[in-house]
């Protein structure tokens, strides 16, 4: 899974620890460092908003350093954290201190920490062992914080995606609705492009890597006509993963010769033929060739206006390749090639 | 269909990353009897591409194949005189920038106000 590398964003793994005596001060930071943790030593009273400001992982306070200026900045700097926070502080009490009076005070002004308490005299092995839970508890926090911030971009993403969608389907719909000469054909050309658009989308989403193959293409838009009976197109290339964006633009333009094929083409007549081929050239700038021909259906004869189909087709294809294909009403039957240099329409490996 | 009655046909670039559009955009831009000059997905395609283009005017997507670089392809067009329109559902996004752009065309495009806005180049 991808991590969140925001540098905005504080690590949590650091300890401050926050002691008026010098002497305790020194060895808390001297202690917790040889357990190699990483702290950070020395905030005084009057600077210790500074201090809390990228947020420590974990606070280590001593009995003299609860004053009434530090609690309230330390409230303070608690108010400000997202609902995720719940910051650890570790409470080193006196020996003569009575630790419940201790624990229901900070309780109060300290809604949102994670206390834990101490009565010195206290033993290394405990203070460190005490430490390294509350940073684990706070690396935890820092899960989940990461884990929202991913929820937030991919909820950003797909608004995108949905958008696209949509104005892809817009489009569809009001160039079908100019082509169309019934509600009829106008309805079968709607849902037979939307049923391209959508089967091209499952395939680029179980391929995980956000990619699709020319072959996976090729099968999803010829498989409904093989069921049919029509196992008249032949398709066939080298391995090929194209983007999403090439995929899906192939997809359709695919889906357009297959119909217009089935309703002018070689696939309205018995013995017609289809074969779509693919090619990846071997030079140092690898180019993809893709190549449609008809064959063996009724004699061809171009259209005087080009119908929706044929214009898309160019235009998706010039679009997609970076120059135009070649669209060729032969003799035998429709031909249509196209090329381009493969890096543009390559789906990241 | 609409045709207009305008003097003479204008060279139509459009920079736009989803295809259906673009190819929507190119057949009402012909319909309405000017040249389509080509679709680009980026504006680093146009810094590319630019030398070999012909254009009287660009349309501007904001969000591109290269991030929202709609603004920056629409004020590199400016220093090199030509002018361009907005084309896209960020209106704000793209009254923020209405020092490189002479206008914008709201998404989905009608056909109307495509004719309408596209007079702004002449």
């Amino acid at each position: 899974m991808n991590t969140i590398e925001d540098k905005s964003l504080p690590a949590l793994d650091q300890v401050l620890i926050l002691a008026p005596y010098r002497k305790d001060a020194d060895y808390l930071g001297r202690l917790l460092a040889e357990h190699e943790i990483n702290v950070r030593a020395g905030a005084r009273i009057d600077d210790l908003a500074r201090m809390l400001h990228p947020s420590p992982g974990v606070l280590v306070a001593t009995h003299e350093a609860l004053t009434p200026d530090a609690l309230a900045t330390v409230a303070a700097h608690l108010e400000t954290q997202p609902s995720w926070a719940e910051m650890p502080i570790v409470v080193l009490l006196d020996r003569a201190s009575r630790p419940d009076q201790v624990r229901a005070e900070l309780g109060r002004v300290w809604p949102r920490a994670r206390l834990l308490f101490y009565q010195r005299p206290v033993t290394a092995v405990e203070l460190v062992s005490g430490v390294q839970s509350a940073l684990l508890v706070r690396l935890r926090q820092r899960d989940v914080r990461d884990h929202i911030a991913q929820e937030v971009e991919l909820r950003r993403e797909l608004n995108h995606r949905v958008k696209n969608i949509l104005a892809s389907v817009t489009s569809i719909f009001e160039m079908t609705r100019r082509g169309a000469t019934s509600i009829d054909a106008f309805a079968d050309d709607f849902r037979g492009r939307l049923g391209a658009l959508d089967k091209v989308h499952s395939a680029v989403f179980h391929s995980e890597g956000d990619t699709v193959s020319i072959a996976e293409i090729a099968e999803l838009t010829f498989d409904p006509y093989r069921l049919s009976g029509m196992d008249r197109i032949v398709a066939n290339g080298p391995p090929v993963t194209l983007s999403r964006e090439a995929g899906t633009t192939l997809a359709l333009c695919l889906h357009e010769l297959t119909t217009n094929a089935i309703k002018y083409g070689a696939l309205s007549h018995p013995d017609g033929r289809v074969q779509f081929a693919w090619n990846l050239s071997q030079d140092e700038t690898p180019e993809l060739a893709i190549s449609w021909k008809e064959s063996g259906g009724p004699d061809v004869e171009e259209p005087s206006r080009a119908g929706y189909g044929t214009r898309y087709v160019r235009s998706a294809l010039a679009g997609m390749f970076g120059q135009k294909p070649v669209i060729a009403f032969e003799a035998d039957g429709l031909r249509c090639e196209a090329r381009g240099v493969f890096s543009r329409v390559a789906g990241n490996q | 269909m609409s045709e207009t009655n305008s003097p003479s046909p204008m060279r139509i670039l459009y920079i736009e990353d989803n295809p259906l559009i673009a190819f929507h955009v190119e057949q009402m831009i012909e319909d309405l009897g000017h040249v389509f000059a080509g679709s680009l997905d980026s504006f680093a395609e146009l810094q590319k591409q630019f030398a070999s283009l012909e254009m009287d005017g660009a349309l501007v997507d904001i969000d591109l194949a290269d991030g929202a670089t709609g603004p920056q392809a629409a004020a590199w067009l400016q220093e090199r005189g030509i002018p361009a329109i907005f084309v896209t559902g960020q209106r704000q996004v793209a009254a923020e920038h209405g020092d490189v752009s002479l206008g914008t065309i709201t998404k989905p495009v009608s056909s109307s106000e495509l004719a309408a806005k596209l007079e702004l180049f002449r």
